[in-house]
């Protein structure tokens, strides 16, 4: 299902330039999902001047990969052919275009630093095919993301060079030096592009998961102290006060929460612990997806005429961030399925009926869709295992530490989707559960919270009786994904 | 199963190496000449080669008469129960810890339909055909045992679905696998009353897929919707029938790996110069685990004949991914044996609850006519347990592949291969990235070798309490082995790469018999597979599907012991 991050048609026209302003992930996500882009020319020149610096004799590719050919001097276009095409190794499922738009763009920002000893035309043709819609397939398995994402990234460099046998419309293929052709694949683009994606999406997850804290608390009576602001700021972490403002500002006037010291279960009155910290992650994980964003991963550098060689490629950062994100939104997955079990438990729900639905034993409710919650929370837990915790030695010894950084990628962005649809479930039964609260005391309801409920309501009905669950949890699922009216 | 002889062995090792049936998808639409029979289930009698032919669509079903005989029994004592106010949980009664409701018995289809309705909360991708096929399949014959107390009409009408072909869709996640994979057969359920939220699809001949609504598929399918009655609804949806169906389809891939695995073993070793010593019998009867044995075998009837193998005298002992192969893939044979027959219980068990059992008298309610056994036959733990074991012990086979892999593309391991397996038929970029590619696949497996049945999270008001994760555990399990089948290819594919080096540095040099079978069927691979532009990613995939079908087994069932029947001796052959 998609998650758009550029919903309006303005925002997709509207032209990114590419110059000295951070990429942020939000623009990352734009120009994933269709926004054209334009190279500044300052930044064209700047690569133009740094590639005319490199020393004579450069054999990069030749020097680099020793092993790809017993000769040196037998440099060009033939080499740079075998050696994209010798790195296209990659298996399995192609990724979505979004995935590989957004590591062609991160590649256009590695390139347009200016010592990638690359030319400007080499990010100018990626910007090319970008605009064009020329998005290559690309198999989402095979990169270590160490020396970079080396396989995905040669599929891309593969069309960029015209080494996969087609032709496309008003587009000419590039004639790579040694070094552009390494310059193409040697850094960590894809996992950057995913884990940019994987931010977005989390951030977009989190933010309806306030929603549903809200609305559950609500539903559940819960008592108040728990937004405490004293209490919350006390704790001295400034997401757990955020989220207790935005608790509170949800739950202004209810009249439904109690003022009363009897303390509620955990997944409920520590809510701004737990989300807080999980907000804090995700922050965390959004500032170094953006520091790799606006970083250089490639190798060797070209510094004033001369080639240095270090390990810019190399993805720990990403890996890291994303295992941790990872292990973060398993946390709110776990949460919600409390949450979710609770409202659906008739002894837990402060009265509210079983499965919340009237006539339960003819009907079932919405028994099942705390079940789903369940085995996609258990599936969250087996997903956040650390990626980045393995390494195995590769090429030789020579690439003997790596970061595993595209499969803890991977593996926070199927972490999301399981999420979208656990927090559509929380949703979906907070709605019902509402109802019968309206049903049963007549209450107005505090006022975000009474819009939110309309929009559930305009997607799903009211369970009178038992219907087919399936069709409303994608519905829900896709507002989750779709974005939820930003707290903050 | 007991084979006596070498010709039996052959014969067992072709049947499951390879299951090969001529018979086009046609054959079963127009139900023209068949040169099979169909199968006739009565929950008794399903076996690993009947469940992959019916998954591929090669034979058409029926319903035991005899089976339906005993289904019809049971059905009669539920509707008796229904004119009675004799509570039994499900017929009329509410579900899970709703069992303290009451249903009257004028209720209890729309009961039965509420059930499908509301339980049908999947979410996630869509099963593929063979595994829906196979779902259904199995939940049929655990009905056709008699003792769900559901109508034949039930059984006949998923088994006429097969037969033509036109399937639910069933969503992969959302199941805790016990009571059972509620969800994903409560999809099936839709399917089956035609609901018009429920969704289907039909497998065209060509194996392309028509989306359809249900109550359309049904019409396509010839058959009215069913109309539910007492206790159908809990017999179409309790038991871990998702969970076993991809578990079972995880074992028959499962066991075609094992001996690539076997095979790519051999190859490396050949062209690593090993010593035979590691493989000897004598070696082998004084640690005697029977798949180290039978792994043993394999490697010195592959490799008969080499002189490669034992070339280099002055080595005393190769590394472990060589050496300790029997070992490790012994050991992942022996997982492998074991966690069939765990799954094959459950092929041929009731999973349903309530069950009912008309010919055993328990007084022990106070009412022995109360033939409704209440039991905890659908939970998933048995298929949950099996599959993360099944999926640690895949890990390691690609794990061991991996590192030899390693050792043929890096020069100073190799006994003086080109670094890289550089040159020849790869010019310029040899088969380090194909390396990588197997080092990143191994490495998500340490991940996705996470045990699922390890969790288990209340569900139902705390009525439900300890859940298996089986459908997770089988799902993961999948995962785990198809990255394992392009590591075992990328092995495959070296291994033949650097044997066309040996045989250039020796011309006169032997491989050994099944050794050089494999050799052939990998370039035959690539010869048919690769096009001017091909990417060595999608060579690594077309034998990794040459694995999976078995095709890349051309030629040497008759060397491999593949089996779960070796005589007790080890001494196979």
């Amino acid at each position: 299902m998609n998650w758009p991050f550029n919903k309006s048609v303005d925002l997709q026209k509207q032209t990114i330039h590419i110059d000295n302003t951070p990429l942020t992930c939000e623009i990352l996500g734009s120009v994933a999902q269709g926004a054209p882009i334009k190279l500044n020319t300052e930044m064209i020149e700047l690569m133009n001047q740094n590639a005319e610096s490199t020393p004579a004799n450069s054999h990069i590719l030749a020097s680099k990969r020793h092993w790809l050919t017993g000769d040196p001097s037998q440099s060009g276009t033939n080499l740079c052919q075998s050696f994209i095409l010798g790195h296209c190794a990659g298996v399995g499922t192609p990724f979505p275009n979004e995935i590989v738009r957004g590591a062609m763009m991160a590649r256009v920002k590695v390139l347009s630093s200016g010592c990638t000893g690359s030319r400007g035309i080499v990010a100018e043709k990626l910007v090319e095919m970008l605009n064009l819609g020329i998005t290559p397939v690309v198999p989402s398995q095979g990169s270590v993301g160490a020396a970079g994402d080396l396989a995905p990234m040669s599929y891309i460099a593969r069309t960029l060079c015209g080494y996969d046998g087609k032709q496309y419309e008003n587009f000419s293929p590039l004639r790579p030096t040694d070094k552009e052709a390494l310059a193409l694949i040697n850094g960590i683009s894809l996992s950057a592009s995913i884990a940019a994606l994987a931010v977005l999406r989390a951030e977009r997850v989190f933010n309806a998961a306030l929603w549903a804290a809200g609305l559950t608390m609500e539903v559940v009576r819960a008592q108040s102290q728990c937004l405490d602001e004293r209490a919350l700021r006390s704790r001295r972490h400034p997401e757990v006060e955020e989220v207790g403002v935005i608790l509170r500002s949800l739950l202004a006037d209810s009249r439904r929460v109690l003022d009363t010291n009897k303390p509620d279960a955990f997944s409920i009155r520590a809510t701004p612990s737990v989300m807080g910290a999980i907000w804090r992650t995700i922050r965390f994980a959004k500032e170094e997806v953006e520091r790799e964003l606006n970083g250089v991963s490639d190798n060797p550098l070209l510094f004033d005429g001369e080639w240095i060689e270090a390990g810019n490629f190399h993805g720990a950062s990403i890996g890291l961030a994303m295992d941790h994100l990872a292990t973060a939104l398993t946390q709110l997955a776990t949460l919600s399925e409390r949450r979710t079990f609770r409202m659906t438990h008739g002894k837990l729900s402060n009265n509210l009926p079983s499965f919340l639905v009237e006539g339960t034993g003819l009907n079932s409710g919405f028994m099942l869709a705390q079940y789903t919650a369940a085995a996609l929370a258990s599936e969250c837990k087996g997903l956040a295992h650390p990626a980045s915790a393995d390494s195995i030695p590769t090429v030789q010894h020579h690439e003997d530490h790596v970061s595993m950084s595209p499969i803890a990628a991977r593996k926070t962005l199927q972490i999301t989707e399981c999420l979208a649809d656990i927090i559509a479930i929380e949703l979906l039964v907070g709605a019902q559960a509402l109802d019968l609260r309206l049903k049963e005391d007549n209450h107005t309801t505090p006022v975000h919270l009474e819009e939110l409920h309309v929009q559930i309501r305009e997607d799903v009905p009211f369970w009178q009786d038992d219907g087919v669950l399936h069709p409303a949890i994608r519905s829900l699922s896709v507002m989750v994904r779709h974005g939820l009216p930003t707290l903050s | 199963m007991k084979i006596q002889g070498r010709q039996g062995w052959i014969t067992q090792c072709k049947k499951w190496s390879k299951h090969k049936i001529t018979i086009t998808k046609q054959d079963v639409h127009s139900g023209g000449a068949i040169p099979i029979h169909p199968i006739i289930l009565n929950g008794e009698n399903l076996t690993l080669e009947s469940i992959e032919a019916v998954a591929l669509g090669q034979c058409l079903l029926e319903l035991c008469p005899l089976a339906k005989e005993k289904m019809l029994q049971s059905y009669q004592w539920v509707q008796d129960v229904c004119k009675t106010n004799k509570p039994v949980y499900g017929v009329n009664t509410g579900f899970g810890s709703l069992a303290r409701v009451s249903i009257p018995p004028s209720k209890s289809s729309q009961l039965s339909t509420n059930l499908i309705r509301s339980h049908a909360a999947g979410v996630g991708p869509i099963a593929d055909v063979q595994t829906t096929r196979t779902m259904m399949l199995l939940r049929a014959n655990a009905l056709a045992k008699g003792v769900s107390g559901c109508r034949p009409l039930l059984v006949e009408n998923l088994l006429h679905l097969l037969n033509v072909n036109i399937l639910p869709k069933i969503p992969m996640q959302g199941s805790c696998g016990s009571s059972g994979d509620l969800a994903p057969l409560a999809h099936l359920g839709l399917m089956l009353i035609g609901d018009p939220l429920g969704e289907a699809m039909v497998v065209e001949d060509s194996g392309g897929l028509t989306y359809l609504d249900a109550p359309t598929a049904l019409e396509k399918a010839g058959i009215p919707p069913l109309i539910l009655e007492a206790k159908d609804g809990l017999a179409i949806t309790n038991g871990a029938q998702l969970s076993t169906a991809i578990a079972t389809l995880n074992i028959i891939e499962g066991k075609r790996l094992l001996l690539a695995g076997e095979l790519a073993a051999s190859m490396s070793m050949e062209a690593l110069l090993g010593i035979s010593r590691a493989f000897h019998p004598a070696v082998h009867n004084l640690r005697p685990y029977l798949g180290a044995k039978q792994c043993a075998h394999n490697i010195r009837s592959l490799t008969t004949g080499s002189t490669l193998m034992d070339s280099v005298p002055e080595k005393l002992q190769d590394a472990y991914s060589i050496r300790c192969t029997p070992q490790v893939l012994g050991a992942v044979r022996d997982m492998i044996r074991f966690v069939e027959s765990q799954i094959s219980v459950e092929w041929n068990s009731a999973t349903d609850n309530p069950l009912i059992l008309l010919d055993v008298n328990d007084a022990s309610q106070g009412d022995p006519e109360n033939k409704a056994f209440s039991a905890g036959m659908f939970h998933g733990e048995p298929i949950g347990m099996a599959m993360d074991s099944f999926k640690i012990a895949i890990s390691e086979l690609a794990n061991l592949s991996e590192r030899r892999q390693y050792r043929l593309t890096t020069g100073n391991l190799s006994q003086l291969l080109p670094p890289g397996l550089v040159g020849k038929d790869r010019p310029a970029i040899g088969m380090i990235v194909p390396q990588t590619t197997a080092a990143a696949l191994v490495s998500e497996n340490k991940s996705l070798a996470w045990p699922a049945s390890v969790d288990s999270i209340p569900t139902c008001e705390d009525q439900e309490d300890h859940i298996a994760m089986s459908t997770v555990a089988a799902r993961r399990a999948r995962d785990v082995l198809r990255n394992a089948t392009k590591v075992v290819a990328i092995e495959l594919m070296s291994a033949a790469h650097a044997l066309s080096f040996r045989l250039d540095e020796r011309p006169d040099a032997q491989l050994g018999i099944g050794v050089s079978h494999g050799v052939s069927n990998v370039r035959k691979c690539l010869a048919e597979s690769s096009s001017p532009f091909s990417t060595i990613g999608e060579q690594i995939e077309a034998i990794a599907e040459r694995i999976q079908n078995g095709d890349m087994l051309d030629n040497l069932p008759h060397l491999l012991d593949p089996s779960d029947s070796c005589t007790p001796d080890g001494e196979t052959l």
